[in-house]
């Protein structure tokens, strides 16, 4: 009976941790991101991403993949997000799914923080290697200190293969060649190991014998010092003197093995070059705005002025990432994300060419489930009520300008 | 005080002084459950557990949390209401050994609330760290809090009570007043859930990064300090087994 | 209950049935002062503990060794005083160290996948041999936290040293110098912890030349006496074995 139930217990315990170890090495089949709980003043009012690319949506592990394109620090940034004279250009994955290589702003490689600048617009890109398979949203992200994470658009990208082959090479200026995914990994355990087997030996000597009842029983009749003898004082002076010369053994050692050593690398890197947008030949002047809440659409009346030499057209509203398209002018052949993206979720009451030297007023209505789904509707509880995004106008060869809207926004409930 | 070689009978008829039987199921009752919650966390923390919004979020995530609510609901008051209502109402009348036997049903609760106390403030809680490093945080009730303050931390506190009431109501070392350090050392850890309150303010007023070393956690720090007074427990036990103990081991 | 009537049935017994409490004692106080301490340590210094790319040689050598002297002070104050058992120190570091790498290799690595080379905790051990053998040999407090709180912040560096040191190698990376630790942690993406945050190698203390660590341990060391001063009468307090009247609560 014994048996069987040794068994049986035995059994449990491999089948504990045969499920602690599945679920370790689990592959995820779908997983989102969270970007929709930021509030939507936040994602209108701050980084606008556009131009964006993902170079696949397949990749297997340890090949490597980009994600380039612009984004416009906004004017008009809100009072409550601190401005973004500290940001950290981040990726939005579930952690290290992916490796960051390299990410870079204006040309510029940027592993630490940096400033940014109201109204301006930089260019960007990083670089990734895939590390862990699975099914991932891959956003773009700016960290601001003082404002937390503004979360850009997400695009799903699988990974295959299997994490066990990883690895990230990489050459020292020592001229050591290494897999910085175990590099040291020994040499932690056994440090680690032997000190915390010393500690456990100091332990071991002291609770082998007995501990509290008949120790409080001999320092409470005044007969403390029995309980050390002078054989403990000796053992206990050579932990110490063993403690101590270990220390000192090991510090050379390593002095003499890593003679070159660096401290860490910190510090704001500042003068981050912007892009020279083109000067925009068209003005924009919002009427009114309206978000129809039962109709999931905004309606704004905007009048226009063309001061270039080419008849332009309205194309695309941009914000908070969901792009809503004219698809008479405009259509995306970047990719972008299906969610987020209203190919025909633009419709104007005019959208001929405006003139050189027009000005025209014009309805604008940007309708999409993405105002519900990626919760912007909910601008209409925020406590400073205003909308923002980016307008693109195309001339009749294809080129594009871009303008801001910043203005208030009222809800329309019936 | 030395060592001794003499066999130790008990006597058939008598129960044990240690159930041994108890003290090994609760611990294995805490490891499995444990090691349960830890597979759901690492599968459905992935799948289901990266968004808030999404359906599947409501299914596993909010559903376990209003399910462990109430059940921890009905636990606390089942067991405490159990251990009060069977209280010992003459507890000065019981002989040595019934006292003796009753200090190691103590200490088998107080070895659970060691236990419990370790999955809360230790595995569980600096766990929720590594999750709030790999995701952005959309919610209060992210899948590590949904485990670390509304599972984790209720267990452990159940599990105080649960030994503070037992010595209460059947100790006669406990039975006139309240022992101060046993009061801090239960209700300073309980302390920390409501601090959740702090936590969770400071974190959606401001969006905070996460830094764990932040001014804001300072109050889990604080009422964590609390578990100190487990030695104040420790010697009022050492206090009391003495008076038990001493002629027989001297 | 009858003062003449015996608990136990023997003096085997009592040693038996006193053997069985010390080990039932040891686990609760091992696990509910490493959920303590851990909580306390994970608060107050666990950023620079988490990561490699945080231990630098100035705020980690002076934050880790003044938070890590508290509960070792506290509880050496009653294991020592009221037990004679030197091993406050040891039994708390130890406890802690073991919680830490139970997370960390089965939470950072096994379930968020961060490899344990950048990732796992500082080692507080020697100082803590130190701490308990300086009480043991001396008996007094006040040497403790002079000698025994000096040398634990004094020690910590050089403790630490042989295990992070392969990871301040340096490397060109993009046209730029890295460590090894740096690399790891821009790397290794914490979606959660932007660079920013990082509270490393500030101020100009470098304006002394290049060994600054030293100097942020003499100081951390100075904070560690204080520290282990507080945290000992803490502790005094933590064991205390009054009651109270329940009436009014």
């Amino acid at each position: 009976m014994k048996t069987i139930k040794d068994k049986i217990a035995k059994l449990s315990f491999v089948a504990l941790l045969l499920a602690v170890t599945s679920a370790m090495f689990y592959t995820p089949a779908a997983s989102a991101h969270g970007e929709k709980s930021q509030a939507a003043f936040m994602r209108m009012r701050t980084i606008h991403w556009f131009d964006l690319d993902w170079s696949t949506d397949e990749v297997a592990v340890n090949e490597q993949m980009t994600i380039s394109g612009k984004f416009h620090v906004f004017a008009g940034w809100p009072e409550t997000v601190d401005k973004p004279e500290v940001s950290f250009l981040n990726i939005g994955i579930p952690g290290p799914v992916f490796i960051r290589q390299g990410s870079w702003i204006g040309g510029q490689l940027v592993p630490r923080s940096v400033t940014l600048e109201l109204g301006d617009t930089y260019e960007f890109k990083v670089l990734l290697k895939a590390r862990r398979p699975g099914d991932w949203h891959v956003h773009t992200m700016m960290n601001v200190e003082g404002g937390g994470p503004i979360i850009g658009p997400g695009k799903w990208v699988t990974v295959t293969g299997t994490m066990g082959d990883f690895v990230n090479p990489l050459t020292t200026l020592t001229g050591t060649t290494l897999d910085l995914e175990t590099y040291a990994l020994d040499n932690v355990y056994f440090w680690h190991a032997l000190w915390m087997s010393i500690g456990a030996a100091w332990l071991w000597f002291w609770v082998k014998r007995p501990m509290f009842i008949p120790r409080h029983i001999a320092v409470s009749s005044g007969k403390a010092d029995t309980l050390i003898s002078p054989l403990d004082k000796k053992v206990a002076m050579g932990f110490a003197a063993g403690t101590l010369g270990l220390v000192m053994f090991s510090l050379g050692a390593t002095n003499e093995q890593y003679p070159i050593t660096t401290p860490l690398q910190a510090g704001l890197m500042r003068g981050i070059k912007p892009i020279e947008m083109p000067e925009t030949t068209v003005t924009v002047k919002v009427e009114d705005a309206t978000y129809r809440v039962p109709g999931r659409a905004m309606q704004m009346t905007l009048t226009i002025t063309n001061n270039g030499d080419s008849g332009i057209r309205l194309g695309e509203f941009n914000t908070a990432s969901v792009r809503f398209l004219d698809a008479d002018v405009t259509e995306d052949e970047s990719g972008y994300p299906d969610d987020i993206l209203a190919e025909e979720g633009l419709t104007q009451s005019d959208n001929s060419p405006i003139a050189p030297g027009e000005t025209r007023t014009i309805e604008v209505t940007a309708s999409d489930a993405a105002w519900e789904v990626y919760r912007l509707a909910d601008l209409i509880y925020d406590p400073d009520s205003r909308f923002a995004g980016l307008l693109f106008f195309f001339d009749e060869d294809g080129n594009r300008q871009m303008t801001m809207v910043d203005a208030p926004l009222i809800p329309s409930f019936i | 005080m030395a060592a001794t070689t003499d066999s130790v009978k008990a006597d058939a008829s008598e129960a044990p002084l240690l159930n041994k039987v108890n003290l090994f199921s609760g611990l294995m009752l805490y490891l499995v459950f444990y090691s349960f919650i830890r597979w759901y966390e690492g599968v459905y923390g992935w799948s289901a557990g990266l968004d808030s919004f999404a359906p599947e979020f409501e299914t596993y995530w909010m559903n376990m949390l209003y399910i462990e609510l109430v059940a921890e609901v009905f636990i606390a008051c089942g067991l405490w209401g159990y251990i009060w209502k069977t209280r010992d109402r003459n507890v000065m009348s019981i002989t040595p050994r019934e006292e003796l036997r009753r200090h190691f049903t103590h200490w088998t609760w107080l070895v659970m609330y060691g236990w419990a106390v370790y999955w809360g403030a230790s595995y569980f809680t600096e766990q929720d760290g590594t999750w709030h490093q790999t995701i952005v945080r959309d919610t209060d009730f992210t899948p590590s809090h949904i485990i670390e303050f509304y599972l984790a931390y209720p267990i452990y506190i159940i599990t105080g009570v649960s030994s503070f009431l037992y010595a209460k109501t059947r100790l006669p070392a406990y039975s006139e007043g309240l022992s101060i350090m046993y009061m801090v050392s239960v209700l300073g850890p309980f302390m920390i859930l409501p601090n959740v309150g702090l936590n969770e303010w400071g974190h959606t007023f401001w969006f905070m990064e996460e830094l764990f070393v932040a001014p804001l956690h300072y109050g889990f720090v604080f009422f964590g300090w609390a578990t100190l007074a487990v030695l104040g427990v420790v010697n009022t036990e050492v206090d009391a087994l003495t008076k038990l103990l001493k002629k027989d081991l001297a | 209950m009858s003062a003449s009537q015996s608990a136990v049935r023997s003096r085997a017994e009592a040693v038996q049935v006193s053997r069985t409490l010390d080990w039932m004692i040891l686990f609760t106080v091992f696990t509910v002062i490493l959920g303590g301490y851990h909580i306390h340590y994970m608060l107050t210094g666990g950023d620079w503990d988490f990561w490699t790319d945080w231990k630098d040689r100035r705020l980690w050598v002076t934050v880790a060794p003044i938070v890590s002297i508290t509960f070792p002070a506290a509880v050496q104050a009653c294991l020592w005083f009221r037990y004679r058992l030197p091993f406050g120190a040891v039994v708390c570091v130890l406890a802690l160290m073991i919680g830490e790498w139970i997370n960390r290799y089965l939470n950072f690595w096994g379930w968020t996948y961060f490899p344990v080379n950048f990732c796992f905790p500082s080692n507080l051990i020697p100082g803590a041999i130190i701490l308990d053998v300086v009480l043991m040999l001396s008996s007094s407090f006040v040497l403790t936290a002079v000698v025994g709180g000096m040398a634990w912040g004094l020690i910590f560096y050089p403790g630490n040293w042989p295990i992070i040191a392969p990871l301040h190698v340096p490397v060109e990376y993009n046209g730029m110098m890295f460590t090894l630790a740096d690399l790891q942690g821009y790397h290794y993406v914490r979606t959660g912890t932007p660079e920013y945050i990082r509270m490393v190698e500030k101020g100009t203390l470098r304006s002394f030349g290049k060994d600054v660590a030293p100097v942020s341990a003499f100081f951390s060391a100075f904070v560690c006496i204080i520290i282990y001063f507080l945290w000992h009468f803490f502790g005094r307090w933590f064991s205390k074995t009054d009651f109270i009247d329940g009436e009014g609560l």
